[in-house]
């Protein structure tokens, strides 16, 4: 019989410190917040005129399909296979869901990443939440057993149920997609730079730290650490909601509005996260005695979001009013190229968001509400166009 | 002591306890008993006990303590951590 812990090592993590990215069955996975993952998908299935959750829902289903496929081994029995699904939700850090009676249509989940999310952040809800653990269980199904199901979540924790509670449609619909991909775009082999760096901060100090941060799920599938939960979510999941989300709004017109929201979503996020970060006792312990001034606290903001996979970014120029960087491999570049080809136009609404977020935090005085907007950033050039890097320049408004 | 609300994602009810200097030792003696030895995490300098209702991490001074409450946490658990912190509203 084949135990969860002999299972463990098909999830490690392998790190490759040139761009690091974070690799996880197959996937590079990225680090991001339990904020950020809510928030991106009250964004998506908010905007009126596309199928939102859809767009959420056939992501997860693909992706995790494809993962999940990875993790398998052609010698798994059935009960192994499943086994596998539970883990890889669990050492994802989404949480914990119980596939034990998933042969007669039923899947409960009593913790969840995107349901602290939910509440923590955005408040109470009618509507169950779990869209994304309903297209995890489409692709688990698929990768397990070759079937296309439908799945549905029928009672939500976000609204006050005990457990989450999932139904398994096996009616007639469409076949699983491909997570189709090509060519791969190579990291950049020269180094970059040159980088502006602070002269008391350590970053690879705080890359290492971070790195070595055991980042997998506890007990209950989640990740708490830096007063936040975070997640290693696949980057080709946020790549293929972020661009579906814009094509669908496309599709009405409103792609630029549709790139506005995902900026703001992470403008609001660099702040958040990185507030609770600096009053963690993580930050306390590393790196408060690093920090003198507050262009120290920038460098090591960046150190830590580069640790957590978002970037490969370094600042080139920074004032007070001002601040530039350079990203070489950013995931959302980088996909797009992979999933679309060349862009017309900068890809990187993350980044182009944190960076005027980031500026908002360590520069701005108030709340969060009152800084959300005092910075403003651009992509100036970006690697889904062809570029060899991305850049950003962030400015505060005047 | 006296503790500060701190800004923390996981959840809305997030304080730091700043302990009296003299009872750093004895408080962590005392939920220690009650929930388990502290981990150390050289690399972050930072110590913690993982309860089940919240986790309680500092850095390895001990002091302030940042408790991060589960969303399951209730008032009965949030008295019984102040009746062993010494925290009194
Ligand atoms: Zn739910
Ligand atoms: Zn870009």
């Amino acid at each position: 019989m084949v135990t969860g812990s002999d299972l463990v090592p098909r999830l490690t993590m392998q790190y490759e410190p040139a761009t690091y990215r974070r690799r996880i069955a197959g996937h590079d996975v990225i680090i991001h917040c339990h904020h950020y993952n809510a928030r991106l998908q009250r964004t998506i299935e908010g905007a009126r005129g596309i199928d939102g959750k859809g767009i959420l829902v056939g992501a997860a289903e693909v992706v995790f399909g494809d993962q999940l496929a990875r993790a398998l081994r052609p010698g798994d029995d059935e009960v192994t296979r499943w086994a596998v699904a539970e883990l890889l939700y669990r050492h994802l850090g989404f949480g914990r869901i119980d596939l034990s009676r998933i042969g007669e249509g039923i899947v409960t989940a009593d913790s969840s990443h995107f349901v602290e999310g939910w509440l923590a952040g955005l408040g109470e809800t009618t509507d169950n939440v779990c869209s994304f653990t309903e297209g995890y269980l489409q692709g688990a199904v698929h990768a397990v057993t070759g079937a296309a199901v439908r799945v549905r979540e029928v009672e939500c924790m976000a609204r006050g149920a005990g457990r989450c509670r999932f139904e398994v449609d096996r009616g007639e619909r469409p076949a699983v997609a491909a997570n189709h991909k090509e060519p791969a775009i190579a990291s950049p082999r020269e180094p970059g730079g040159p980088y502006a760096k602070s002269a008391h901060v350590d970053e690879q100090a705080i890359i290492d730290a971070v790195v070595g941060m055991p980042m997998i799920g506890d007990d209950a599938g989640l990740i708490p650490a830096f007063s936040v939960y975070l997640a290693n979510m696949p980057a080709d999941f946020y790549n293929r909601i972020c661009i579906g989300f814009v094509e669908a709004m496309r599709g009405l017109g409103r792609d630029k509005a549709a790139i506005r929201l995902l900026v703001s979503d992470a403008e609001h996020c660099g702040m958040n996260t990185f507030r609770g970060i600096m009053h963690s006792p993580e930050w306390d312990g590393l790196i408060a005695p690093m920090v003198r001034d507050r262009a120290d606290a920038l460098h090591a903001i960046i150190a830590i979001s580069n640790a957590l996979g978002w970037g490969d970014w370094h600042v080139t120029a920074h004032t007070p009013r001002t601040l530039a960087l350079e990203s070489r491999y950013g995931y959302e570049a980088v996909g797009y190229r992979e999933y679309r080809g060349l862009a017309a136009a900068p890809q990187c609404a993350m980044l182009t968001g944190v960076a005027a977020g980031v500026m908002e935090l360590v520069y701005g005085e108030g709340t969060v509400e009152e800084r959300y907007g005092t910075f403003s950033a651009r992509e100036e050039r970006c690697v889904g166009c062809g570029e060899p890097s991305c850049n950003f320049a962030v400015e505060q408004v005047e | 002591m006296h503790r500060e609300k701190v800004p923390a994602c996981v959840h809305p009810e997030t304080y730091k306890y700043f302990l009296d200097r003299d009872a750093v030792i004895s408080t962590w003696q005392r939920l220690a008993a009650r929930w388990g030895e502290p981990r150390h995490n050289p690399s972050f300098r930072t110590m913690e006990i993982a309860a089940p209702r919240f986790t309680l991490r500092a850095t390895v001074l001990g002091n302030p303590i940042t408790v991060l409450r589960r969303r399951e946490c209730t008032a009965a658990d949030v008295a019984e951590l102040h009746a062993l912190l010494g925290y009194g509203e």
